[in-house]
């Protein structure tokens, strides 16, 4: 080996070790907001439509993930391509059967503007023709820590061997509902999840990816359950009037503010039930007899 | 669920009709409509089984029709009206034998002291539920129903009345 290949050998060898030992704890924040999208920084805040929301039931729905800084979502690279489809599917198929959903569209991210506002938002729901739009937030934070024999990254096959990585991926997801015609703010719902893991330093990237597929999917399977909960809690929060600025009609044109959403249910008691059995024991009793 | 409650939609889709007596609010629901269920099914003599079930496929879709004014823009879910039915058909027919009087008097009682309680106090005596509450109108319509049905086809004097040897 010449003293030119032997040089340039020892000094990757050092370039890697130094590399290895300067394992520091290293956080990934990957994050699309509302407000960014919604009220971008030159413009104020649209004054909401005195009027108020009057939502026809049954609804079309869309629902999007908003494009996160300066650039469309998918383009961040946080989700592999299908999986922002594969995601938003986790929500549609959990409203589906329900009797106020028309249906349900899933518009992609890359139709949304940065900073697009209401305008982009009146856009895509005119070219979906949906009634109102679920716009979906992401925030999302990767921990990697060395645990406490990471030093023996130094040593080369122990980066490739030894877990001295501890992920932690932590995702919140928020969907905020809008409707599409006054512009009302309709009602929000989170979703959450946290994955943890061990990595060597070979695989930690590997691992993260997994964790952050892994992160939005618990996260939205989360969201779906939540938002379901906060219909009904709309839904009581308006046939109470505790809503005044939005109103939902059904399909006979009754609104729900007038029938305030009660239903009736043929029901025996408990203590009507018991006695139902008491009686019954008795009256088998006779016919023995 | 709400594809088979009964709505004022049960003119456009039938089916709900006879599904929004099977449907309920909750497993406590159920369950307790299931009992009052059990004990005309218990009790019916065995020869007038195919009857009480043609009586029920008959009742439900009746009472789902006297209770639709009524409704509004709400919806009905459960099987007490229906078990009210049974309870009225199985109790007369019971009771217009000899031998099982006893026990369909005590059928006829129980059911006229539920709807006479709830005629008093309306659905108050009820637990109060999330979301929904008792209709005594379901009740009140499904014993009359079963009554009704009864007379249809009482058996004639020589089966009220047993031969002595």
């Amino acid at each position: 080996m010449s003293r030119l290949h032997c040089s340039a050998f020892l000094g990757a060898a050092l370039a890697l070790i130094s590399a290895l030992g300067c394992n520091t704890p290293q956080t990934t924040t990957r994050r699309s907001s509302l407000m960014d999208y919604l009220y971008p920084k030159q413009q104020s805040a649209p004054v909401p439509n005195p009027a108020g929301a009057r939502l026809k039931l049954p609804l079309k729905l869309g629902i999007a993930f908003v494009p996160g800084g300066s650039s469309a979502w998918r383009v961040q690279g946080l989700m592999a391509p299908g999986q922002e489809k594969q995601l938003l599917d986790v929500v549609k198929q959990s409203f589906r059967d329900k009797p106020w959903v028309a249906d349900i569209k899933l518009v992609p991210s890359t139709y949304l503007r940065s900073g697009g506002g209401f305008e982009n938002m009146d856009q895509v729901a005119r070219m979906y023709g949906v009634d109102v739009m679920a716009l979906v937030s992401v925030d999302q934070i990767q921990y990697t820590d060395p645990r406490w024999y990471s030093f023996t990254y130094l040593s080369i096959v122990g980066a490739y061997v030894l877990p001295g990585d501890a992920n932690d991926t932590r995702t919140l997801i928020d969907a905020a509902v809008y409707d599409v015609t006054s512009h009302t703010f309709l009602l929000r719902a989170p979703g959450q999840s946290q994955t943890k893991g061990s990595s060597t330093w070979a695989h930690r990237e590997v691992q993260l990816r997994e964790h952050s597929a892994k992160g939005l999917q618990a996260a939205m399977t989360d969201l779906a359950k939540n938002l379901d909960a906060e219909v009904a809690s709309f839904k009581a929060e308006i046939a109470s009037g505790e809503r005044k600025d939005v109103d939902v009609v059904d399909r006979q044109g009754v609104s729900l503010r007038q029938s305030g959403g009660q239903n009736f249910g043929g029901s025996f008691s408990w203590i009507e039930a018991l006695g139902a059995l008491l009686l019954l024991g008795a009256a088998l009793k006779l016919r023995r007899v | 669920m709400d594809l088979l409650a009964l709505t004022a939609d049960a003119l456009r889709e039938p089916w709900r009709l006879w599904t929004s007596h099977l449907v309920h609010f909750g497993w406590n629901h159920v369950l307790a409509n299931t009992l009052a269920l059990a004990v005309p099914a218990i009790l019916v003599r065995r020869q007038d089984r195919g009857e009480l079930l043609i009586t029920a496929f008959l009742v439900m879709p009746l009472l789902s029709l006297l209770l639709l004014p009524g409704l509004g823009p709400s919806h009905y879910r459960g099987a007490s009206g229906l078990a009210c039915a049974l309870w009225a058909w199985v109790g007369l027919r019971l009771a217009i034998r000899r031998e099982s009087f006893s026990a369909g008097l005590a059928l006829l009682g129980g059911l006229a002291l539920k709807v006479t309680l709830e005629g008093a106090f309306g659905s108050s005596l009820m637990p109060s539920q999330q979301g929904w509450q008792s209709l005594p109108a379901a009740h009140v319509w499904g014993a009359l129903l079963g009554l009704a049905a009864s007379f249809q086809r009482l058996p004639g004097p020589e089966a009220v009345v047993p031969h002595r040897a």
